[in-house]
């Protein structure tokens, strides 16, 4: 067919530890298509595209563009042939401003061209695509979907005839996530390719010419987007388990008495040193589930690390089952029986330079001067067990596993941790559908079950009305409610995020 | 001596051993700043002040010395970016590895051309010399600084020691890249340390001449932050330390060890302000400085 653009034939990849990633796996990708690539938690997605991306090289297997043949050793090689990838996790340099991180890629220019040459021509640009970034500032300032704006201007600059969107897009706010659809869409109309990877299924079926579905490396099928239905999709990804997925209210817990989470005219200091949680009085009881909702930005991450004691509050008080712990640290936190599902986990909540076992022993022995591996070695293989965390074993080093998998490793020995709180920002994240709802299922089972209170920050309001007891509103660094978690009052709750 | 004449001579006086200690830093710098860890730096040094010795007593010209040290240890840059990039192994053990190999080198090649000769005061640098030497240092480091701030090849210099992965994914070809900077910073190094030999000693004998100063151009590098334009003056004072101590230590009656120590103390103090103040943010070493990188590690 001479539609097909790129022609992925029989790809496999195994990793070290006798993982198959990828089995004999054979895609297309046709001229002018929206493709959606979907699957579980490691399916070997993100391998298949960096494969195409120059990242990784397959064991076995073909690449052919426009009918040719080709090597793909390297992303710059990649950028060659005009496909381009931008992943959840945007790969930029902090330290570097935009247009330095634009200018790398760019061949038109030589090594020695100045920046401010390269300045121009990228400013040029970018008003013809329509789009607003100061070009001088520091990437570190930026905000998520600025960086990832800064990612998909790349992408053009680069003449990408290929974007691959790896969970891009998925956790940007619903607003600007519709203008990169949009823009999407604007692309492939002119002929270029998109391929999109993401856990929301029905975004996806919007959105895709065609589906295609990987599980456990290799190609279930391909089908058509406008016919295919969801729950088809949803078992071609998940077998028998797709009917796990839920997206009920699930049961309401039996608060008892006791305040645990409590705040009391509450101040933190952002990273700009403006005023990013503004006089927060919030309290949760043993045994209830909190929702916060809210857009990204206004204040929810620093309120859950000034929470924690990662984060300095400049007034107010913070008391955790009935303890002052206002800027004590971490430590003194931890010390009480709180879990942590911090909105960055790469960077708070897991060192993925380290095994699985290593990082419980970090949290669950602490204190003790000698660590007693078998005590932790039975947590690890009950906790990979349970959340079905695909690893080669509790040593693996956690930066071998998928993106989902790492989460799967982050949420699992923090729910388990948690004895009195759990503060959980965006829970799940990265997560597939039937990982997402066994985790709030097991959220709320242990509220329900051992009394500990759950304070639930999350930007899915789907996922705020599923498991919340009440429901908060943040925005601009003031909490609004609360509000209780019935349907009725639903618009309620949307419009004071946006206003 | 009138005052002129005093700050004149100074000046003759310190260029050589600003120049030696500001390129050696200079060049390690430049090599540290595309996330390769030198610690290969005193082998180097010592390595680089006798071939330099060498070739200048094989070919009568100190010139030719300063350009052969240049040379040879560009191929050992190059030869550590090469594996420290494309490896999966330690950068501290390669590099200290490295320095080993740069001693044994050096005592095989330059100390019996030395010992030939008997003094090789007459293949150094004339005094005449010292103001082009200084004034040459110095336009190598404004070069330097103005690539790394300005250009297209700078950023991606910096792109790699910040974070490798990222940096082959916006299309830098690290490995070509940290080549360069091995290839530019060693050879820069080699430079430095054949002054130490040709223009500031100008003689070399195994009892006074003690391994170590390699050491001291890292504590430089270290101080100032890696930045070109701040090594200057940190070269000047340290260099100007280093040279006077033992005077400073008769004129203020302090014991000579104790004025060994002032360099050091001097050291400790900068890197005290550096790390005290907002500096720190300017100044921090690059992320990855040191981290292993190959392709197939996750790139999350
Ligand atoms: N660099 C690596 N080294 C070892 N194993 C790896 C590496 N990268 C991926 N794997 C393994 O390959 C398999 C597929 O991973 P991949 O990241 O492609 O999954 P995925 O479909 O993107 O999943 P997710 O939805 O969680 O992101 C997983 O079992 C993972 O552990
Ligand atoms: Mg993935």
């Amino acid at each position: 067919m001479s539609d097909e653009y790129i022609v992925l034939k029989e790809i496999s990849k195994r990793f070290a530890g006798g993982v198959v990633a990828l089995d004999k796996v054979t895609i297309d990708i046709r001229m002018g298509e929206v493709l959606a690539l979907l699957g579980e938690n490691g399916a070997g997605k993100s391998t298949l595209i960096k494969i195409l991306y120059g990242v990784y090289s397959a064991d076995e297997g073909s690449i052919y563009i426009n009918g040719r043949r080709v090597d793909v050793h390297s992303p710059t090689e990649a950028i060659k042939y005009g496909i381009v990838m931008v992943s959840q996790h945007p790969q930029l340099i902090d330290t570097l401003s935009v247009v330095e991180n634009l200018a790398l890629g760019l061949r038109n220019f030589n090594a020695f061209t100045s920046i401010r040459k390269i300045s121009s021509f990228i400013l040029e640009k970018s008003r013809e695509f329509g789009v607003k970034v100061d070009p001088w500032e520091k990437v570190w300032r930026l905000t998520y979907t600025q960086k990832q704006l800064v990612e998909i201007l790349r992408a053009m600059l680069l003449k990408a005839r290929v974007i691959l969107l790896d969970e891009a897009l998925t956790y940007l706010p619903l607003e600007e996530k519709k203008k990169f659809y949009k823009f999407i869409k604007e692309f492939t109309a002119k002929g270029g390719s998109t391929v999109v990877i993401t856990h929301k299924i029905p975004e996806a079926l919007d959105v895709a010419d065609r589906i295609a579905v990987l599980r456990r490396g290799r190609l279930v099928g391909i089908v058509e987007g406008t016919s295919a239905r969801i729950e088809d999709v949803r078992r071609m990804m998940f077998g028998e388990s797709a009917a796990e997925i839920t997206y009920e209210k699930l049961p309401a817990s039996q608060p008892g008495g006791r305040v645990v989470i409590e705040t009391q005219d509450l101040w933190v200091t952002g990273d700009f040193g403006e005023d990013a949680v503004r006089g927060v009085d919030l309290r949760v009881r043993e045994g209830e589930v909190v929702g916060i909702a809210g857009i990204v930005g206004n204040g929810q991450r620093e309120l859950t690390q000034a929470l924690m004691g990662l984060r300095k509050a400049s007034r107010g008080r913070i008391l955790i089952d009935g303890r002052n712990v206002t800027n004590r640290g971490i430590h003194e936190v931890r010390e009480v029986g709180v879990g942590y599902i911090p909105d960055s986990p790469l960077a708070l909540g897991i060192s993925i330079d380290n095994s699985m076992a290593e990082n419980i022993a970090a949290l669950y022995q602490r204190k003790s001067a000698l660590i007693n591996w078998s005590e932790v070695y039975k947590v690890a293989s009950s906790l990979i067990e349970t959340y079905r965390i695909v690893i080669p074993g509790a040593d693996s080093l956690i930066k071998v596993l998928s993106g989902g998998n790492i989460m799967k490793a982050v949420v699992s020995k923090e729910i388990n941790y948690c004895k009195k709180a759990l503060i959980a920002h965006n829970p799940t994240r990265a997560l597939d559908e039937v990982s997402a709802a066994m985790v709030r299922r097991s959220i709320k089972e242990k509220a329900i079950n051992n009394g500990v209170a759950v304070l639930l920050v999350s930007e899915d309001l789907d996922e705020i009305y599923q498991v919340s007891d009440s429901i908060h509103v943040m925005n601009s660094g003031k909490l609004y409610g609360p509000f209780p978690p019935d349907e009725a009052e639903r618009s309620k709750v949307e419009h004071l995020m946006v206003i | 001596m009138s005052l002129e004449q005093y700050v004149a001579n100074s000046i003759i006086e310190l260029a050589p051993v600003f120049a030696t200690f500001y390129l050696v830093a200079l060049g390690h710098s430049l090599f540290e700043k595309a996330g390769l860890l030198d610690l290969a730096i005193d082998g180097v040094f010592f390595m680089g002040s006798s071939i330099a010795v060498r070739a200048a007593v094989a070919s009568g010209s100190p010139i030719v010395g300063t350009v052969v040290a240049a040379i040879v240890t560009m191929l050992l840059g190059v030869a550590l970016a090469f594996l420290m990039t494309y490896l999966p192994i330690s950068h501290g053990a390669i590099g200290l590895s490295m320095m080993f190999l740069g001693y044994g080198i050096g005592i095989i090649v330059g100390y019996p051309a030395r010992l030939e000769v008997g003094s090789i005061a007459m293949y150094a640098y004339s005094e005449g010399w010292a103001i082009a030497i200084m004034a040459i240092s110095i336009a190598i480091g404004a070069t330097v600084h103005i690539i790394l701030k300005y250009t297209k090849l700078g950023a991606a210099i910096r792109a790699c020691g910040e974070n490798p992965h990222a940096a082959s994914s916006l299309g830098v070809n690290v490995l070509l890249t940290r080549l360069i900077a091995g290839a530019v910073g060693f050879a820069i190094m080699g430079a430095g340390s054949s002054f130490f030999t040709l223009a500031w000693q100008k003689f070399w004998d195994p009892k006074s001449y003690t391994l170590g100063y390699g050491w001291l151009a890292f504590t430089v590098a270290l101080t100032s932050g890696r930045h070109p334009i701040v090594l200057m003056p940190i070269s000047l004072v340290f260099g100007g330390l280093i040279f006077y101590r033992v005077r400073i230590g008769v004129m203020y009656g302090v014991e000579k060890d104790v004025a060994n120590l002032v360099p050091f103390i001097a050291a400790l103090a900068a890197m005290l302000i550096c790390y005290a103040t907002k500096l720190k943010k300017v100044l921090a070493p690059p992320a990855s400085l040191g981290k292993v990188y190959y392709k197939e590690e996750r790139t999350v």
